[in-house]
C-alpha cells in the first residue's frame, strides 16, 4: 500500500548522470556526391543553398562524425526501400556506374550481400532499413559489387539526412 | 508560357549559373530552349518543379528524377484521357503540359509519345488509336492555324505520302509542319498522290525545298509527284521524312534523310534551308544576279 507521507513513494524525477547516456556523436555536413565537407560559404555558394559549392553536383547532408565520408570516399545514400538516392564520385569509379544511371535502382543491382562468406556482420537490407528509419548507431556488413565475385568490401551503414536516409560507406 | 534566363533560373534554384549549366550537361535537365540570340531560356514550370524536388531530395540526380516524374504525369494523363475517349480531358491534359513546356516540347514529350504508347498498346487498327489519332491531328492542325504568319523568306512543300490520318506517321508529319510553321517557314502540305495541277501550286508557292513525308505510297508514285514539281520550278533539294529506313532504294543521291523525330527533323531542315545551296530565295537570287551583272558591266567599263 502506498504511504502518502513517505517521500520514497512519491513520483519524482531523477537526475541522470551524463555518464549513463550514450555518447553524443557530433554530426557533420558533407556533399552527397563529392563527399567534401563545406566549411564557410564560398563566393560561388549561394546563401541558404543545399547544393554543394565545391562540385555543384550534390546536396549537403548530415551524418554522425564517425561515419560521415570525406572527399573522394566511396559511398551511397539509400532510402528505406533500399533504392539508391545518391552515388558518390568514388562509388561511381568503384562500381563502374554513374549516378544518373544508378538512381532509383535497387541497391542489390549495385551491391550484393557477402556476409555469408564473412560469417559475421548483419544483413545488408536490415541494416539499411534500420538506418533509414533513424535508429542510431553504425552497423557493419560485408558486400561485393553485384557483377563481380571475389571482391569483398566492408560497408558501414548509419543514418543521414535530411530527409532521413541511410548512408552506406564502402571501405 | 513563362521563360527564365539562366541568371533568373539560377536565382530561383539558389545556385550559380555555372552550376545550372553543369546540371544541363550532366543530367540534361532542366533542358533550355534557345532564344533567337542563342541564349538559354528555361521554362518556369521545369525550374519550379526542380526547386520543389531539391527541397526534399537526397541528391541532384534523385531530385531531377522526381521532377521528371512529375512532368511525365502529363503524358500518362493524356493516355488515360484518350483511351477513355474523353476529348475534354485530353484537351485539359495537353493544356497542363503546355503550362510547363513550349509547344514544341509538349508535342515531342507528351503528345507524340502518348500516340506511340496507344499504338503500341492497342495497335493502329483499334478504336482507341482512331480516336487518339483524330484528336491529335485536329489539335496539331489547330495549332498550325493559330501560329502567326511566317517571317522567313523560305518555304517548303510537304508531299504527304502517308495513308490517311490513321497512319502512324501522320501525326509526326503534322508535328513537323507545325514546328516548321512556328520557325517562320511557309509550308504547303499536299498529298503526294495528286500530280494534276501540282505545277500551278509550286509556281505560286515557289518552294526552296521539297519534303516527301510518310511511307505508305510507293517510290514510283512519289517520284512522279516530285518530278512534276521539278518540271514546274526547276531542280531543288529533296528531303525524305519517315519513309522507312528499311525501304529498299536504288537512288538516294542528293536526297537528305531527315531524322524520325519531328524536332530533330525540323532542325535538320533549317540547317538545309540555311545552307548556301538552299537559303537563297528567288528574290535574293534575282538581286544577287543583278549585282553580278552590275559588277560585270562595271568591270567592262573600267577596262
Amino acid at each position: 500500500m502506498l504511504d502518502r507521507h513517505s517521500t520514497d513513494a512519491r513520483p519524482s524525477l531523477r537526475l541522470v548522470a551524463p555518464a549513463e547516456l550514450e555518447p553524443v556523436v557530433p554530426s557533420v555536413a558533407f556533399c552527397s556526391h563529392c563527399g567534401s565537407r563545406p566549411s564557410t560559404p564560398t563566393e560561388h555558394t549561394a546563401p541558404g543553398s543545399r547544393v554543394c559549392g565545391e562540385c555543384g553536383l550534390g546536396l549537403i547532408l548530415e551524418a554522425a562524425a564517425d561515419i560521415a565520408p570525406r572527399a573522394g570516399d566511396a559511398f551511397l545514400v539509400l532510402d528505406r526501400v533500399l533504392s539508391v538516392c545518391a552515388v558518390s564520385r568514388g562509388a561511381e569509379r568503384l562500381l563502374s556506374t554513374t549516378e544518373p544511371d544508378a538512381v532509383n535502382r535497387h541497391v542489390t543491382e549495385l551491391l550484393m550481400p557477402a556476409a555469408a562468406e564473412e560469417k559475421r556482420g548483419e544483413s545488408l537490407s536490415v541494416a539499411v532499413a534500420w538506418a533509414a528509419r533513424g535508429d542510431g548507431g553504425t552497423r557493419t556488413t560485408t558486400v561485393r559489387p553485384a557483377n563481380t565475385f571475389g571482391i569483398r568490401l566492408t560497408a558501414r551503414i548509419a543514418g543521414c539526412g535530411p530527409p532521413r536516409a541511410a548512408l552506406l560507406v564502402l571501405e | 508560357m513563362r521563360y527564365l534566363k539562366t541568371s533568373e533560373a539560377a536565382a530561383l534554384l539558389n545556385v550559380s549559373p555555372n552550376t545550372l549549366r553543369a546540371w544541363e550537361r550532366r543530367f540534361g535537365f532542366p533542358k533550355p530552349q534557345r532564344s533567337p540570340g542563342k541564349h538559354r531560356l528555361f521554362t518556369h514550370g521545369e525550374v519550379a518543379a526542380l526547386r520543389d524536388a531539391l527541397q526534399e531530395g537526397l541528391s541532384i540526380s534523385s531530385a531531377i528524377s522526381r521532377a521528371r516524374e512529375g512532368l511525365a504525369a502529363d503524358a500518362n494523363s493524356l493516355v488515360g484521357a484518350l483511351v477513355s475517349y474523353d476529348r475534354e480531358r485530353a484537351d485539359s491534359a495537353i493544356e497542363a503540359a503546355l503550362a510547363l513546356r513550349s509547344v514544341e516540347r509538349s508535342v515531342e514529350e507528351v503528345l507524340l509519345p502518348t500516340l506511340d504508347e496507344i499504338s503500341r498498346r492497342y495497335s493502329v487498327e483499334s478504336a482507341a488509336w482512331a480516336f487518339a489519332a483524330h484528336w491529335a491531328t485536329d489539335w496539331l492542325r489547330r495549332a498550325i492555324r493559330l501560329t502567326p504568319p511566317p517571317v522567313r523568306e523560305v518555304s517548303i512543300v510537304v508531299g504527304d505520302a502517308s495513308r490517311d490520318e490513321l497512319d502512324r506517321d501522320a501525326p509526326y508529319i503534322r508535328a513537323l509542319e507545325l514546328f516548321c510553321v512556328r520557325a517562320g517557314i511557309k509550308v504547303l502540305s499536299l498529298s503526294a498522290r495528286g500530280v494534276a495541277g501540282i505545277g500551278d501550286a509550286a509556281n505560286v508557292h515557289r518552294p526552296n525545298l521539297v519534303v516527301v513525308a510518310g511511307g505508305h505510297l510507293d517510290d514510283d508514285t512519289v517520284a512522279r509527284w516530285a518530278y512534276a514539281i521539278r518540271l514546274a520550278v526547276g531542280a531543288m533539294p529533296l528531303a525524305i521524312y519517315r519513309r522507312g529506313a528499311e525501304r529498299p532504294r536504288t537512288r538516294v543521291t542528293g536526297t537528305a534523310v531527315l531524322p524520325s523525330g519531328a524536332g530533330d527533323a525540323q532542325r535538320t531542315l533549317l540547317d538545309l534551308l540555311e545552307s548556301d545551296h538552299v537559303a537563297t530565295t528567288p528574290s535574293a537570287s534575282a538581286a544577287a544576279a543583278g549585282a553580278r551583272l552590275q559588277l560585270r558591266s562595271a568591270s567592262r567599263s573600267s577596262q
